[in-house]
């Protein structure tokens, strides 16, 4: 190149404009070549374990390990489904995830909706409090917990599950954001035409924030979907195990059953892959919760 | 309102005090009737567990079987019990060798993403997937890894001509239980970034460009600076998370060997629910830890403020 002559060094436009799109091709080459080699590690360990899932116990200690798993071997997942609580477990964790969920969304909506529409004494203090109080886990306040839930006769039932769940303070700070985003004009105008906060809520607000409503569902779902600790601790019986809490049972007693413990893996990923699958966009935003709150 | 007497469009002014404050009050009411479903759960099961652990902390006993009080006693003999100190120590080396793989490589794999013009989503569902993993889960499909006769980890390395490794020993098992975090994490992170990288002003790169400067430059002098306080949340943040680091710490290593993976409400756990009751010392830990929690998110919220403030 240095020692190209002048007429050459002096390239026609096109020349140019081609070597340009040539080299951000290339460029956009090397990033997928890189993306794709950075997802193919985040996701060969799935890989991995499915395999390991369709084989008995001899196949998965055997090496090299083979690659297909051929032939088929579905035991695994029999003696998870007959064998275990597995099926009690999963719909324990539908059932609990789903009732925080629908619980929260319009708890933590009203009091979004108080927090950012109506004045009121003390809502600073409130809302300051819950802002420091945020990122305080359920695991550093098991001690009081189990003792309150005891106390209120509670250990054991799905109430015990249900309720501390809904005391985090996110999703109220979030929609409280949200309808601050809101054009302030709208609910004057509701206002002037008679319509009371009730009314506002239900018919203006509520429908605005839907999109806003449904990430937070997500968000509540899927935290709920993997909460572990509390469960751990709040429920002994083994028909009110959650999945996580059974899975980890399953781990913990019985000597090692790599069989079992790979069939249980993929399968209690099953749900939470199809609400992924179908609500993707909405959960990708549970990533912009975390900004959203600033 | 509209059905005003007409007679008398004007109030006298107590009057008109009286109905301001009755409309305020009644405004007051409705606030509180919206406010009053999750501000009654929010302080039974969250106020009321905070300073119940304050109360906790200054007893001894077992849950079981009832407690008393002995002030401070606590804290005082806290830093003298090896296992507490030990969880403390682990639960800090953990955050730390956690957390900057974590976000260094959300950040890369941010830039990658938010550069690329075809395929985006596939590689966000693909990265993003890791963190729908509930701790345990995740602790069961590392064990796949990390087995030392037919783990991945180990195969990869058999490929290559070198020695297994005894991941879970004691020498690496933190390491590795960090690493599962990195895996486990990584993928939020560079989405939260991907939103925040999209939305940067525009101009500010052409310019640079125009002025010649390399896509190092502007990632060091644009990109870096004008992440500034997103990044700083992020820290925060995350680090926050590990310092919680349980559930995977309990499936994948058992909290061993020996006490090397032990982390703070591991033992907290332990100490309660487990082997031995000591309830006064698990509140104890616990208060620290809330109070480690605190301070980090009062940092972020005077920081984010007064950042706020500046511009």
């Amino acid at each position: 190149m240095a020692g190209a002559t002048s007429a050459e060094a002096r390239l026609s436009g096109a020349d140019h404009a081609r070597q340009r799109r040539r080299k951000r091709r290339r460029a956009e080459f090397l990033r997928h070549l890189l993306l794709a080699v950075i997802t193919f590690i985040l996701v060969a360990p799935f890989y991995y374990v499915f395999l390991a899932s369709l084989k008995n116990s001899t196949a998965i200690f055997s090496y090299p390990p083979s690659l297909l798993p051929l032939p088929l071997y579905l035991g695994n997942y029999e003696a998870l489904l007959w064998n275990t609580g597995f099926l009690r477990w999963m719909f324990n964790t539908l059932f609990v995830a789903a009732s925080v969920t629908f619980i929260k969304v319009f708890m933590d909506s009203m009091a979004g909706y108080a927090l950012a529409k109506i004045e009121m004494t003390g809502k600073k203090v409130i809302f300051l409090a819950m802002l420091i109080l945020l990122m305080v886990p359920i695991g550093a306040l098991i001690v009081p917990l189990w003792s309150l839930v005891s106390a209120l006769g509670l250990t054991d039932t799905y109430l015990a599950l249900i309720l501390p769940p809904l005391a985090n303070p996110l999703g109220a700070i979030l929609m409280r954001q949200f309808i601050l985003g809101l054009p302030r004009d709208l609910d004057n105008a509701a206002r002037l035409d008679g319509l009371n906060d009730f009314a506002i809520y239900w018919r203006i607000v509520l429908p605005l924030i839907k999109p806003g409503l449904v990430v937070l569902a997500v968000i509540i779902f899927t935290d709920q979907f993997m909460s572990f600790i509390w469960p751990l601790i709040a429920t002994t019986s083994d028909d009110l195990q959650l999945l996580t809490v059974g899975v980890a049972a399953l781990r913990a007693h019985g000597g090692a059953n790599y069989g079992l413990w790979s069939a249980s893996a993929v399968m209690s990923l099953i749900p939470i892959s199809i609400f992924f699958f179908v609500l993707q966009r909405q959960f990708l935003a549970r990533s912009l919760a975390g900004a959203l709150k600033q | 309102m509209t059905g005003a007497v007409p007679s008398r469009l004007r109030l006298a002014p107590f009057e008109h005090r009286r109905l301001a404050r009755k409309a305020r009050l009644r405004r007051e009411l409705t606030g509180w009737l919206f406010l009053a479903p999750y501000f009654v759960c929010f302080l039974v099961f969250l106020v009321l567990p905070v300073l119940g652990t304050v109360w906790w902390s200054t007893r001894s006993g077992s849950l079981f079987s009832g407690t008393k009080f002995i002030g401070l006693r606590n804290f005082l003999e806290l830093p003298d019990v090896v296992s507490a100190w030990s969880s403390i120590e682990n639960t800090l080396i953990f955050a730390l060798i956690s957390v900057p793989p974590i976000l260094v490589g959300a950040l890369g794999i941010a830039l990658l993403l938010a550069q690329i013009r075809h395929g985006g989503s596939i590689y966000r569902f693909l990265v993003y997937f890791p963190v729908l993993v509930p701790g345990v889960v995740a602790a069961l499909i590392w064990l796949f890894l990390t087995n030392v006769d037919f783990g991945l980890f180990n195969e990869v390395i058999h490929l290559f001509g070198g020695k297994p490794v005894i991941w879970l020993g004691a020498d690496h098992a933190l390491t590795v239980l960090a690493v599962l975090d990195v895996w486990r994490n990584v993928g939020y992170w560079a989405m939260f970034f991907v939103a925040a990288i999209i939305g940067l002003p525009h101009e500010l790169y052409q310019a640079a460009v125009l002025d010649g400067a390399s896509a190092f430059a502007r990632f060091r002098h644009l990109t870096l600076p004008l992440l500034r306080r997103i990044l700083f949340f992020a820290v925060i943040v995350s680090t926050i998370w590990g310092l919680q680091v349980f559930d995977t710490a309990l499936v994948l290593t058992n909290g061993g060997p020996g006490t090397a993976t032990t982390t703070v409400i591991y033992r907290v756990w332990l100490y309660v629910f487990a082997s031995n009751n000591k309830v006064g010392f698990a509140s104890a830990i616990s208060l620290v830890l809330i109070l480690a929690i605190l301070g980090l998110t009062l940092v972020q919220m005077r920081l984010l403020r007064s950042r706020r403030g500046q511009d």
